[in-house]
Parts: C-alpha cells; sequence; structure tokens
C-alpha cells in the first residue's frame, strides 16, 4: 500500500488545490478511490495524485527569510501621498 | 523541520491568536492525543453510520429513495476513509489499529449508532434529526478548528452532510403529508429517535474542556443542543408531530423552548458500548471486517505472490 497525495482543479478556474490524501495497493486503484472519495459531484475535472514518497517538503526556516523583504512589495501609500502633493501644488 | 513550541502555554498562545497546526509540527503531546481521540470517534462513526445505511439498501422503498440511500452508503464510508487517513497521519495509530479497536469495542463512536432502526420511519427520522445533529456539530468545528489537516477535510464532508439532511427533510415531509398509517409510523420512530439526538451534542461541556480551549471546538455542547432544539421543536409540531418531552415549555418571555430535564444514563450505556443494539452493531462491523479480509490481503500483495 502506498499514500498518495491528491489534487483537484476546476475547469477554467483557480490552481490545482489541494484536497486530502488516501492510500492503494497501486495507481490504478488510486485513481479509482480518488474518483470514488473527492471527486463525487464534480469537485474538480482535473486530478493530480501524487505519491507521498515523491513530495519533496521545505523546511519553513528555508523559505521564512523571504517573509521579510518589505523591498519587494510596494503598497502605493508613498505613491499616493506623493501623487496628493502634486494635485495641491498645482490648486 | 517542523515547528516547535518551548512549551504548553507557549503553544495555547499560538493557539488563541488563531494559529493552525499541521501535520508535521511538533505540536504537544497532550493536543495530539485529544485531537487524535476526537477525530477517530468521528471516523468510527461515519463507518459506523455507513453500514447503518447499507442494512437499509435493500429495505428502502421505491428506486428514487434506493438510489439516494446508495449514494449516502458511499458518502459515509467515503467519509470515514477521509478522517482515517488524517487520523492515521497524526501517528498514534495506524488504519487498521483503529478498525481493529472499534470492532473489539475499544473505542468509541457517536451515541446514535448505539440504537436500532425498526422501521423505515426510523431512517427518515435518523436523516432527519441525527444528520442535522451531526452537521450543527460538525460546522461548529469547522468554524474555527485549528488542526488545519482536519478542518480542510471538514470541509467536504459537511457539504455531503448538507445533502444528506435535506433528503432527510424531503422524506420527512413525504411523510407528513402522507396517509395516516405513514404518520403514525413516522410518530414512532421520532419517539425512539427525539432524545438520542438531542444527546448527540452530549452533557454540558465542562469549564475545562480542552476541545473548547484548544479551539478544536468553537462552541459549547449546551448551546449547539439548544439552538437545535430551537429550531425542531416548532419544525416537528408545524407538520403535526408530537415532540416526546413531557415537560416540554415554552417561555413566552424568551420565546424559547424548553424540553426539561434530561436523563444521561442512555448516553453514558451507549459510550460503555451498553446500547440497545451496541453488541449486534458492533458484530456486524466485525463481520464484514473479517469478511473482507482476503481483499485486504490480496491487496497488500501478502497472499497475491504466496
Amino acid at each position: 500500500m502506498a499514500i498518495y497525495e491528491v489534487f483537484l482543479k476546476k475547469d477554467g478556474r483557480d490552481e490545482y488545490r489541494h484536497a486530502g490524501a488516501l492510500d492503494a495497493a497501486n495507481d490504478e486503484l488510486a485513481l479509482v478511490m480518488a474518483r470514488e472519495s473527492y471527486i463525487r459531484r464534480a469537485e474538480g475535472d482535473r486530478l493530480w495524485l501524487v505519491n507521498r514518497e515523491h513530495v519533496l517538503v521545505a523546511d519553513p526556516d528555508f523559505i521564512a527569510p523571504n517573509a521579510d523583504k518589505p523591498h519587494r512589495h510596494h503598497d502605493g501609500a508613498a505613491v499616493a501621498a506623493r501623487r496628493k502633493a502634486a494635485r495641491e501644488a498645482t490648486e | 523541520m517542523s515547528r516547535t513550541w518551548k512549551d504548553l502555554s507557549t503553544f495555547e498562545a499560538f493557539l488563541d491568536d488563531g494559529g493552525i497546526v499541521e501535520v508535521d509540527d511538533d505540536m504537544p503531546d497532550e493536543y495530539r492525543n485529544a485531537v487524535f481521540t476526537f477525530i477517530e470517534m468521528h471516523a468510527n462513526s461515519e463507518y459506523m453510520g455507513g453500514l447503518t445505511e447499507r442494512d437499509w439498501i435493500p429495505k428502502t422503498p421505491g428506486l428514487r429513495h434506493k438510489m439516494s440511500v446508495l449514494a449516502k452508503t458511499q458518502d459515509e464510508i467515503g467519509h470515514g476513509h477521509l478522517l482515517y487517513m488524517v487520523a492515521a497521519d497524526m501517528g498514534i495509530k495506524t488504519r487498521t489499529e483503529m478498525l481493529e479497536d472499534l470492532m473489539a469495542g475499544k473505542s468509541r463512536f457517536h451515541n446514535v449508532f448505539h440504537y436500532k432502526a425498526e422501521t423505515w420511519g426510523d431512517q427518515v427520522a435518523i436523516a432527519f434529526l441525527v444528520d442535522a445533529a451531526a452537521l450543527a456539530s460538525q460546522q461548529a468545528v469547522f468554524k474555527n478548528c485549528s488542526y488545519g489537516p482536519y478542518r480542510r477535510i471538514l470541509k467536504r464532508i459537511i457539504s455531503e452532510e448538507g445533502f444528506h439532511m435535506r433528503l432527510g427533510e424531503d422524506r420527512m415531509m413525504r411523510i407528513a403529508q402522507g396517509t395516516d398509517t405513514q404518520k403514525e409510523i413516522f410518530q414512532g420512530a421520532l419517539d425512539r429517535w427525539f432524545w438520542p439526538a438531542l444527546q448527540l451534542f452530549g452533557p454540558d461541556s465542562k469549564p475545562n474542556d480542552v476541545l473548547l480551549k484548544w479551539h478544536i471546538k468553537s462552541e459549547r455542547n449546551e448551546v449547539l443542543r439548544d439552538k437545535w432544539v430551537q429550531k425542531f421543536v416548532p419544525m416537528l409540531q408545524s407538520y403535526g408531530f408530537t415532540v416526546p418531552a413531557p415537560d416540554l415549555s415554552y417561555d413566552e418571555e424568551t420565546k424559547k423552548w424548553d424540553v426539561g430535564p434530561i436523563d444521561w444514563e442512555p448516553l453514558k450505556k451507549t459510550l460503555a458500548q451498553g446500547g440497545p443494539d451496541s453488541a449486534r452493531r458492533i458484530e456486524t462491523a466485525k463481520n464484514a471486517w473479517d469478511e473482507s479480509a482476503w481483499a485486504r490481503d490480496v491487496l497488500d500483495g501478502s497472499k497475491a505472490n504466496a
């Protein structure tokens, strides 16, 4: 038996989303189990199954540094303030 | 690899702050055990509920209803699968161990699956009253559940339970608009199922209930139970049925129904596997498990190559 992670996608919308997991004796039965457990009422029309052993899991500490890089964002507040100042100067 | 917390109070502060725990986090053992036991009981209940539903496939009146009972059976067994997967991933018991404990009477399942469904009316009462109570409990967990994998799987379970409840209401209304015999059968079922359904919510939550403290449950048992009473008592009466509560009263001031004192002895019995139908239910499940052993053997290859 192997554990498979289940990913579903709806037609034309959204990205593939993780729906859960299942265990099955082989790939063929895993597909049947996924259809019967996760897509009973058209919850998606595309299906990916990934053997859990093949999922690469990143360490949260490895990903964390990118959460603290404000220079990669611009919320527009400074631009709005400058626009306002410019408008007021010409009035 | 995983997130860790230096002590329980730091972990609790994380939960209070809306933190979501993932399967590979190094969660405190107390939390892991409590959440696991809760999910295991939910999984067992879905599985036992599916077997109950299965009992009625040959006896269901009419092809349309029979097809919906088939679909519901598959839904419930499917929910069992999904939940056993989430529970097994917590690393305390494997799915096989959980099923073996269930068959040995060592682990719990909901009180309502310890009673006998006597007639088709009982199945209607179960689908209407019990599924509504189960759905309300699950929604209260889904709302704010701190264990991510459980919360995500509950989303799909709740959407399917919604179909079951509407199916129950549809059947109940057909009976309410049916013949006197049909109404009599349903009233008999209601007399049997009103109290077990109400007791599904459990006794009043204890002040120190860790499931509330750790944001698994979002609402106290008595609050959920009262909401169910306020909805179903007037609904059943409006369809012409009698609520089997001798001390039932209505407070004009608060506009609320009160079912009177609740006898919790029947619930306690079911929790100790001593309900009216507990032994037969567990035996049926065990027989199904034993009779399908050959299929599991073939699938895991242990006998296939012999």
